[in-house]
């Protein structure tokens, strides 16, 4: 009897848990009267997505073997600053900014290798720089004895900037190329100053955002897991200033493709 | 295709007119800023004067402790003299100005105009404008 009525409570809790769990899922199938509406309206930013994915598609499509990766990097970086188009009186003691010396940075963003017309190898990268950078100002100037080398110009040395850059990536024979790839790199990169310019930077048409950048270094692929890189960037303003700047970084940096990550 | 086109064009044309912001006020609000609120020591009085042959140098140390500036944020100005008044810092045809209204002890209105010859975070060198030989002053703060 004590069996009986054991096997029956039992019974009974497994008819209510399965009941339940039946109930909700024929619940989450049923449609809402919103998704059922929405299932017969046309979706003009849809229907856009879909039109513009299947015109990169048929653009590029000679870029075969497309991996994104995350990549994270540290930056040390110095720039050159020539003050001669400056005429505004204003003096800045040489000693007080002059560092003439490398100071670190990061970035971070993704990249996209691949293969075009399955021969030329290439990334293109989009990302973030945080640049923090030694001054060398090229020129002193002075009013003797009273000041002695001074500057007109104050450049700012810690800024944020977006980067895209496009690589050109030769593999080289070196070591066993089935397990590891080293590759030379070469190409352009564009970054542009999202942090506010200050004042000072301004100053006779000083001011200037856009960085245009000659990269090249070396890369190295373990398996496909990760890229190790190290990049050397020229990057020279890209509109004219009356006091040109030419940035000099490195970058030594990682990537890791995002179907690894997550 | 068209759509790429189009946003190639757009960030062109961002870079390209978003690089320089400078406006009319940049220099004088640079130059208002090393200026303002701070002790300007009046160490050297250079006049060069010409005689009737031969150009002289008049130089005169003055001393940290003799005579000080002071030019405040909110646009007033005070000596070591007692002189008070306001100024202003402006670009005209290019050469940078300070504007003095300046009272006298006694309550006299005077103006006095300076070219700012090069000023800085602890170096200033002003020349005063007047007729005759001018004289430049060399300010250093402390």
């Amino acid at each position: 009897m004590g069996i009986a009525n054991t096997f029956t409570i039992r019974f009974l809790c497994l008819f209510i848990v399965a009941s339940i769990l039946v109930g909700s899922s024929l619940t989450a199938q049923t449609l809402t009267k919103k998704q059922q509406d929405s299932a017969f309206l046309l979706h003009p930013g849809q229907e856009r997505m879909r039109n513009i994915k299947k015109s990169l598609a048929k653009t590029f499509v000679n870029f075969t073997g497309n991996n994104l990766s995350l990549y994270g990097s540290l930056n040390l970086s110095k720039q050159n600053i020539n003050d001669n188009g400056i005429t505004a009186p204003i003096n800045y003691l040489y000693n007080s900014l002059n560092s003439n010396t490398y100071e670190a940075g990061f970035s971070g963003g993704f990249r996209i290798d691949g293969i075009y017309n399955e021969k030329h190898r290439y990334s293109f990268s989009f990302g973030v720089n945080r640049i923090a950078a030694g001054n060398n100002y090229k020129n002193l100037h002075s009013l003797a004895p009273f000041i002695n080398d001074f500057t007109h110009f104050k450049a700012d040395n810690v800024f944020t900037s977006i980067n895209i850059a496009v690589h050109y990536k030769k593999l080289l024979s070196i070591g066993d190329m089935n397990k590891y790839k080293f590759y030379a790199v070469i190409g352009p990169s564009f970054d542009y100053k999202i942090s506010s310019i200050s004042e000072e930077n301004l100053i006779n048409g000083a001011g200037n955002r856009a960085i245009m950048n000659g990269d090249f270094g070396t890369e190295f692929d373990n398996k496909g897991y990760y890229i190790l890189f190290a990049h050397y960037k020229y990057g020279v303003n890209m509109t004219s200033s009356s006091a040109p700047i030419q940035l000099n970084r490195f970058e030594i940096g990682m990537s890791i493709k995002t179907k690894d990550l997550f | 295709m068209k759509q790429i086109y189009i946003l190639l064009i757009a960030l062109s044309a961002f870079t390209l007119f978003s690089c320089n912001k400078e406006t009319a006020n940049t220099q004088t609000n640079v130059m208002n800023n090393l200026l303002t609120n701070k002790n300007w020591y009046l160490d050297y009085s250079i006049t060069e004067a010409m005689t009737s042959t031969t150009p002289v140098v008049l130089k005169s140390y003055v001393g940290q402790s003799t005579y000080f500036i002071t030019y405040l944020k909110n646009g007033d100005t005070k000596d070591s003299d007692g002189i008070t008044g306001t100024y202003t810092v402006e670009l005209i045809n290019g050469q940078s100005q300070i504007h003095m209204q300046l009272k006298t002890s006694n309550g006299n209105p005077f103006e006095v105009i300076y070219n700012i010859i090069s000023v800085g975070e602890s170096n200033m060198v002003l020349s005063k404008l007047v007729s005759g030989p001018a004289t430049k002053l060399y300010f250093t703060t402390k």
